[in-house]
């Protein structure tokens, strides 16, 4: 094989080894040798590898981007299913909102579950610094409608406001928090294992 | 936007194809060990199925990552070592059941649409 040749499927696989970053380092590998002996093989089928067959070859494969994208999106998916860390669920909602929205939905979904949980726990967590402001309250409105309005405590207390728990928000507040989060993960695993069941075969 | 008859058949071969790929890779692995190059000559040549290179190859991990294949790496007279896939006891038995679910599926699917060829 000549060096011009060689160099043609380096660069092809440096290209899909950039794409399938993400993944766990031994997956790459292997993915990457797996697809340079099935170039090797194709582009010298019966004698030696020639610059067209090897052109053929990766033309068959399409892009090395493309090609990426459908072993990282799945990998995430499926390591997404089967894990409980907020983190890794994100990474692997971020890539599926970027193919359809379906996975826009999920992601934003997420995004308000944990934010709801996040403030749940903060303003529980903060309620002993600010014991006066921090709390759940209920807030008139200028339509003489009550708001009901979680406040971390860093301003003063709102105007005309009742604050309904007092320092029940703390056990109410980390119960509701902690419960949140756990529901927004389960429900984005249970998403994400509804679309990989009907996606297992792949896309077109 | 209206699909034409034509265009909504099409796409609907297309789908049939796509679905019947996971139990076409099984079935070829049925009689032993292959490499990726192997299982897609015989795709092309003993199925009717269009496969793309591309889609096969990422479709290989994933069933693996299931645990219905397993694979190796066995060195080659052509001097690059080549990843051998071979069917696991749990990709034997799920092949097994997707073989049957298609013979009663396909053999219902026939007597239903006999009716069909015999107007033409």
């Amino acid at each position: 094989m000549t060096s011009e040749v060689q160099q043609q499927v380096d660069e092809y696989l440096d290209r899909l080894r950039e794409n399938l970053r993400g993944l766990q380092a031994d997956d790459i590998r292997e993915i990457v040798e797996e697809l340079r002996s099935h170039i090797l093989d194709k582009a010298a089928a019966g004698g030696q590898a020639t610059a067209a067959g090897v052109a053929a070859a990766l033309s068959a494969l399409g892009s090395p981007e493309r090609l990426a994208s459908e072993y990282v999106t799945d990998s995430l998916l499926a390591q997404a299913e089967v894990s409980r860390t907020p983190w890794r669920i994100f990474d692997a909602l971020f890539r599926w909102a970027s193919l359809s929205v379906a996975g826009f939905v999920v992601l934003l979904g997420s995004m308000v579950g944990y934010f709801l949980g996040a403030v749940f726990t903060l303003c529980a967590v903060l309620k002993p610094f600010h014991p006066h402001t921090a709390g759940l309250w209920l807030i008139p409105d200028p339509a003489n409608d009550l708001q009901i309005s979680l406040r971390l405590g860093f301003e003063g207390p709102p105007m005309g406001g009742r604050e309904v728990l007092g320092w029940w928000i703390v056990p109410i507040g980390l119960v509701a928090g902690c419960l949140m989060v756990i529901v927004t993960t389960s429900f984005c695993s249970w998403c994400v294992r509804q679309y990989r069941r009907s996606h297992l075969l792949p896309r077109g | 936007m209206i699909i034409s008859g034509q265009e909504s058949a099409e796409k609907w071969e297309v789908q049939l194809r796509k679905g019947c790929l996971e139990l076409a890779i099984l079935a070829v692995l049925w009689g032993g060990k292959l490499y990726g190059l192997e299982i897609l000559r015989r795709l092309e040549s003993d199925s009717d199925l269009i496969v793309s290179e591309g889609t096969v190859y990422p479709l290989l991990s994933r069933l693996k990552a299931l645990g219905l294949l397993k694979s190796e790496w066995v060195e080659s007279d052509q001097g690059h070592p080549r990843k051998y896939y071979a069917l696991t006891s749990v990709g034997r038995e799920r092949a097994t059941t997707m073989a049957a679910i298609w013979t009663r599926f396909s053999s219902s699917m026939g007597k239903l649409l006999a009716p069909l060829g015999k107007e033409k």
